[in-house]
């Protein structure tokens, strides 16, 4: 091997190793990317969130373009499906069961499902949406699909249940904690699925119930600050409809037990969060 | 903290405002406002949070409401309960679940976007106008703001001044002091002669 091919050699070898580093930080980049834009959205930073998964899932896309594999090609759908971008999902999820990622078919079957169900919703067909989000929460098992499913299921299901007269109203709210209760069962530790519980409690007019889901909720923890407000109203709600309907016995201890949440959260007062400026 | 510094801090972020949005005058209390908020909190994803009333992707709250919780909201807040003081005493549901939707973001989620939006009607407790205008001056607001955001620049500039409000100590003042003087440097803005403080 003359001088000249031993240094084409070389520069051969460090060009492969050179782009197996560059694909390989593409990987490693789409993940950390997808995994800081979690830690964003639990922070209430969604729009750094939303940036964070765009990178993973540009990063993702570069990596599965140059060396696809299952990994890439889950880690896209996985940041699409962050982005509410189910078609996309879908196909990620397709090509990484080609490539021997198991549950890939059933989790592109899933995000397909919800696009379906959320293009009746913008169409008006209330009633099938609803089926077919009911369907998602009971069968899907993937977690990101089951969450953007939950809160569109709840809101609709809720809103049909508001014209219905008092028996049917009362089965159908009864069927809709029966789904969140099969998803906290699942999962306990999500606070979304415990503050959709208290909305559907409250509108049961369980306002026990309600707050103490809306205390696990704030407890647990919620990824959204919209939501997390909603919460916080819910609280101060059911806090005013307990007082003024509990035994004086019972009033005490528990005005006195929502005073010592309060104060854990910084409210300013029993009936004032911190955020609030009104 | 020296208050001549945020004044001038808060008169760029209206050059900025008059670059980008020249004849959007109506738009230039709210996006100061709302980005000093931020800006208190270190929170600087401007974009999202001006457009997240409508078009940001979260899992929202859920809007469908009972009865009582809107009865609630709407007894609970002061000048807005004197407001509707009529429909709450007689159960007026049409009345209210249709104003809900508007007011329940500006008053009972507060969002600082949308109460810089309609600080004049809230100045005025005129609520009854911002239910019936919310849905048409806020999808004016967002596009004029999406239309401004065609220019890459108008979001890091944005952000450029919220981080100056920041580290200028912004977060030392109180909320209705931020305000007025926005509203200050606003009108003298528009009618060139200084304004008492």
């Amino acid at each position: 091997m003359t001088a000249k091919t031993r240094f084409a050699a070389a520069v051969s070898a460090a060009l492969i190793l050179l782009l197996t580093a560059s694909c390989a930080s593409h990987l490693r980049q789409a993940k950390s990317a997808y995994v800081r834009g979690q830690e964003l959205a639990r922070a209430h930073r969604t729009g750094e969130a939303l940036s964070a998964y765009k990178r993973a899932a540009q990063e993702a896309g570069l990596e599965s373009r140059r060396n696809p594999s299952a990994q890439a090609f889950m880690v896209k759908g996985m940041a699409e499906a962050s982005l509410e971008l189910w078609r996309d999902a879908e196909a990620s999820f397709l090509a990484a069961f080609g490539l021997g990622f198991e549950p890939g078919r059933a989790w592109a079957s899933d995000a397909s499902l919800l696009g379906l169900a959320v293009s009746f919703e913008e169409l008006g067909l209330g009633d099938s949406a609803t089926g077919v989000y009911e369907r998602l929460l009971a069968k899907s098992s993937y977690e990101p699909v089951r969450m953007a499913a939950v809160q569109r299921y709840v809101d609709l299901a809720a809103a049909r249940a508001l014209t219905l007269a008092p028996v049917e109203k009362s089965r159908a709210l009864a069927r809709i904690v029966t789904a969140i209760d099969k998803l906290e069962a699942n999962n306990y530790a999500c606070g979304l699925y415990h503050y959709y519980h208290g909305q559907v409690e409250s509108h049961r007019g369980d306002y026990r119930r309600s707050y103490e889901e809306c205390v696990i909720a704030r407890e647990l923890g919620l990824p959204y600050e919209k939501v997390l407000r909603d919460n916080d109203n819910q609280i101060v709600f059911c806090y005013d409809r307990l007082v003024s309907s509990l035994p004086e016995a019972e009033r005490g201890a528990f005005s006195e037990a929502h005073g010592a949440w309060a104060a854990k959260w910084g409210w300013k007062d029993a009936r004032t969060p911190g955020w609030k400026k009104d | 903290m020296s208050r001549e510094d945020l004044e001038k801090a808060l008169a760029r972020g209206i050059e900025i405002l008059n670059e980008f949005l020249p004849v959007k005058t109506y738009l230039y209390f709210p996006i100061l406002y709302s980005a000093c908020v931020w800006a208190v909190r270190r929170v600087f994803d401007y974009r999202e949070r001006i457009l997240a009333w409508q078009v940001w992707i979260d899992p929202d709250y859920i809007k469908t409401k009972p009865d009582e919780f809107i009865l609630h909201f709407f007894a609970t807040h002061g000048a807005l309960s004197a407001a509707y003081e009529d429909e709450i005493d007689g159960r007026d549901m049409q009345v209210l679940r249709a104003a809900f939707p508007a007011l329940y973001p500006v008053c009972g989620l507060e969002d600082a976007f949308l109460r810089g939006l309609f600080k004049a009607e809230l100045d005025a407790a005129d609520y009854r106008r911002i239910a019936a205008e919310f849905g048409e001056r806020a999808a004016a607001a967002r596009d004029a703001v999406t239309a401004a955001e065609a220019d890459g620049d108008f979001w890091k500039e944005l952000e450029a001044f919220g981080m100056e409000a920041a580290a200028l100590g912004i977060h030392l003042l109180r909320d209705a002091e931020v305000q007025d003087m926005i509203v200050r440097l606003l009108k003298e803005r528009m009618s060139g002669e200084p304004q008492a403080r």
